[in-house]
């Protein structure tokens, strides 16, 4: 099976390595080998996050820039930053927020200029916001199964990881995250087929 | 997440590399682990925590790596397959008894995990460990992903028993931070209880044994040699285009992914190398004597590479080798690099053309920061404010923590950092030669008990006039949340009995020691203002506790148990832009407008309050009161 490389990438907190241990654990229930590599120690303390996702015939852990078919993301700035992993047939998948990197009179851009940016590069862009799916999930915290949904929901997975044994993987959470979570796949999945005009 | 490494044999299951570890030496039978928690190594005995019950071994956090490494020791010398774990400068504190423990052997399996960290993802240096191997006559078996990670633990603890010798098991952050499926084996019965056979000759490294220890350590590494050839992990994949490439532990499966990609995996041979030290030579010979040219392929320094060069050398054999002129030294590997490297050694175009996607917007670098709510940002606040108004120059001799964020604006205090406990060690010396100013060491909790303790005695004992400001939030917090000695409890959630700070500080001859609590900025000023006072006048260091529990431990503790933590507002009223509390105090709650006025994120405050209190147009007021039981939370 050839290799599916991923890019997930955001803010330290977000919920990007349980997104990846999540598509990771739903690999390993459907013998699709996988490996992930993620960030840990003092990028977690708000800094920026790159979690790389390999599935199908892969014996490395990272992503080399061009090699991306995927780059999801819960952060514009983010996603901005990790634009050299993409290659011409990248699909990017990102949340338009933006949050403000913790620096003394730092210049930030507008949300606006970020997408006119992104949209500029000419790649794929699908816009999932995940956030706003999440909230009305019944929590933020779910953002990150938000964007889930709607890579399922892209097709990009297929023939990798499914729909169900995602869900199976989110029925083993623990019990007052599991139905948000699950909500929160479904929104993101509907808003990508109706991106897709399949809904 | 105890239940996955204690599935049932035959479960394949998904696992961080240091999980696998963990697994492999549960599987191998382990009977004792201790460690210091350091990234990338944490995961290992952590995880070993978690089972500690089940399994009835003994697990423990250790004050720090020389003392995890002797208690392991100990036990192995005992009988008990036993285990320390701890990342690559933690080597350099347990450097002493690894040397030793080379020399007098083991009785039963000693693994020294060593998780390496080139790109020093969370650490000062990207030393290559497998030096100490060499340095040390011990074998250093390196893993290229979770589940050759688990097996060759496994076969590690096999091997050390066998050979009565200890051996290194060199893991790097991408290994010990890669997921991935592992199968699960048989596991042995675990054996946590020994007994101490006394041999005075073969474990008291005085001289005199010591000489005669050191010709038996010769032999047995010579017996290690050949002992290596047969391990199955080392294996030559053999083709016949005369091009070799040898991949020593992850860089197995950078250069397969690369060859794959290149379409060259049927033309070029790869020889896979778990043990780097001693090097199997027989397999090496077999390469360089079949191929034209070969390649090494390496993390970090060409320790393969030297060797390959000298078994060419003793052999006469003028095979091209090649490495660190096509392998980055400086930086982990990726498969980027090694892809070019391969491209490079055997003609092959490069596959990755990167999109031409011009980005023309500045993109604002988001380095790591103290959390909404930290005690340390609290701290630094008002320290810098002490030192100000006491009219002293300070260095800031600094520490490893979450507080080494101090060294980024806006507090930049930090000014030395080189290890752990160096704050005060450092500190003795600036005192005695830089009399104009003071030197304030800044250390955690966790720094202090580890490496801290000596420095403290030596400043009584030297006289040197420091001020020491111990960031005391209650817990290892960097590396995830590990107890320590002064915290009162276990990894298992169990209380301990509590040293505590101040009374270490007393108990080895300070005299002005004194508690604060960061939140209070008044009285936290005013109470370094007086240790500073005294360090100018008395010459003699003070001791200042900071204490306040790890935001994140009590935001974690108020949402399991649904407890309101308070939320501040800023009245845009009364706020006048003037950007004290998100520039000076610099806490990412607290977001910037666009007409420079203050606005706090809900999603983020964590209630502390601290910038209400430094506000100086009292524009920022409570929103929300927090639970009575949120207060209680903290001590």
């Amino acid at each position: 099976m050839k290799a599916l490389n991923m890019v997930l990438t955001g803010v330290g907190g977000q919920g990007l390595i349980t997104l990846a241990a999540t598509i990771g654990r739903a690999a390993v229930l459907e013998g699709t080998h996988v490996l992930i590599a993620e960030t840990h120690g003092l990028s977690q303390r708000g800094g920026s996050v790159e979690v790389y996702v390999r599935l199908g015939e892969v014996n490395s852990p990272l992503v080399p820039p061009g090699g991306a078919d995927i780059i999801a993301s819960l952060e514009i700035i983010e996603t901005l930053r990790n634009l050299r992993f993409a290659g011409l047939s990248t699909t990017i998948m990102t949340d338009e927020r933006l949050i403000r990197p913790n620096i003394p009179g730092i210049s930030v851009p507008e949300v606006e200029e970020a997408l006119k940016q992104l949209r500029s590069t000419g790649l794929r862009v699908m816009l999932i916001p995940a956030y706003r799916l999440a909230e009305k999930a019944g929590s933020i915290i779910a953002a990150n199964m938000a964007l889930l949904g709607g890579m399922l929901a892209s097709g990009l997975l297929e023939g990798y990881i499914t729909r169900s044994s995602v869900e199976k993987v989110i029925s083993e959470m623990p019990a007052r995250w599991r139905e948000v979570n699950l909500k929160a796949l479904d929104l993101g999945y509907a808003h990508v087929e109706a991106l897709l005009g399949r809904r | 997440m105890p239940s996955r490494i204690l599935g049932r044999p035959g479960e394949k299951v998904l696992l961080l590399g240091n999980e696998a570890i963990a697994r492999g030496a549960v599987e191998a039978g382990l009977g004792w682990a201790s460690a210091y928690p350091g990234t990338p190594s944490t995961e290992i005995v952590e995880t070993l925590h978690s089972v500690s019950k089940d399994l009835g071994i003994h697990v423990e956090w250790s004050v720090n790596e020389k003392v995890a490494l002797e208690a392991a020791y100990a036990a192995a010398i005992s009988g008990v397959r036993s285990l320390a774990a701890m990342k690559h400068v933690g080597v350099n504190v347990a450097a002493d008894p690894l040397m030793s423990s080379a020399y007098t052997g083991v009785e039963e399996s000693l693994v020294v995990v060593s998780a390496d960290d080139p790109g020093m993802w969370s650490s000062q240096n990207e030393q290559d460990n497998r030096w100490y191997g060499l340095h040390a006559f011990i074998p250093v078996f390196e893993p290229y992903s979770p589940a050759e990670a688990k097996d060759l633990t496994r076969d590690a603890f096999e091997f050390s028993s066998r050979m009565h010798h200890p051996v290194i098991l060199r893991s790097t952050t991408r290994l010990s931070h890669t997921r991935g499926p592992v199968t699960l084996r048989e596991a042995k019965p675990p054996v946590a209880k020994g007994s101490f056979k006394k041999n005075v000759q073969r474990w008291t490294v005085i001289p005199a044994h010591a000489r005669r220890l050191r010709v038996e350590l010769l032999e047995r590494w010579g017996r290690i040699e050949e002992e290596v050839e047969k391990l199955p992990y080392n294996r030559l994949e053999k083709h016949s285009g005369g091009q070799a490439i040898i991949a020593s532990g992850i860089a197995y499966g950078y250069v397969v992914d690369a060859l794959n990609y290149l379409s060259l995996r049927d033309t070029v041979s790869v020889l896979k190398l778990s043990t780097t030290v001693p090097i199997p030579r027989k397999l090496v010979l077999d390469v360089l004597s079949s191929h034209e040219s070969v390649l090494v392929v390496e993390e970090l320094e060409p320790v393969v590479e030297t060797w390959v060069k000298r078994i060419a050398y003793e052999e006469k054999l003028n095979t091209t080798i090649r490495g660190k002129d096509l392998v980055n030294r400086i930086g982990e590997l990726t498969l980027e690099t090694v892809t070019r490297a391969v491209a490079g050694f055997t003609g092959a175009e490069y596959p990755w053309k990167p999109a031409e996607a011009e980005i023309t917007l500045p993109i604002p670098p988001r380095p790591p920061t103290l959390c909404p709510g930290c005690p340390h940002r609290a701290l630094f606040y008002a320290l810098k404010r002490a030192v100000n108004r006491s009219r002293v120059k300070a260095i800031y001799s600094g520490d490893i923590g979450c507080y080494s964020l101090g060294v980024m604006p806006p507090f930049e205090m930090q000014d030395a950092l080189i290890e752990m406990g160096g704050s005060i060690g450092m500190a003795n010396g600036f005192a005695h030669v830089d009399e104009d100013k003071m030197p304030v060491a800044i250390i955690g909790d966790s720094t202090f008990f580890h490496a801290g303790v000596p420095g403290l005695i030596n400043a009584v004992y030297n006289k040197s006039p420091m001020l020491v400001v111990v960031l005391d939030n209650r817990v290892t917090a960097m590396t995830g949340h590990q107890p320590h000695p002064g915290t009162g409890f276990y990894a298992t959630g169990e209380p301990a009995p509590m040293v505590k700070i101040e009374d270490v500080a007393r108990g080895v001859g300070v005299k002005h020691v004194a508690t604060i609590d960061p939140f209070n900025l008044k009285d936290s000023e005013k109470k370094l203002m007086d240790a500073i006072r005294y360090v100018a006048e008395e010459k003699k260091p003070a001791v200042v506790v900071a204490r306040r529990a790890c935001t994140l431990l009590i935001d974690a503790a108020a949402r399991r148990r649904g407890i309101t933590e308070p939320l501040y507002i800023v009245d845009q009223d009364k706020c006048t832009g003037c950007g004290i509390c998100y520039n000076a105090f610099s806490c990412p709650a607290i977001i910037p407008l666009k007409n420079g006025k203050a606005e706090i994120d809900p999603a983020l405050c964590t209630g502390c309050g601290v910038c209400a209190e430094i506000c100086p147009f009292n524009a920022i007021r409570l929103a929300r009161k927090g639970d009575p039981e949120w207060e209680k939370l903290w001590f």
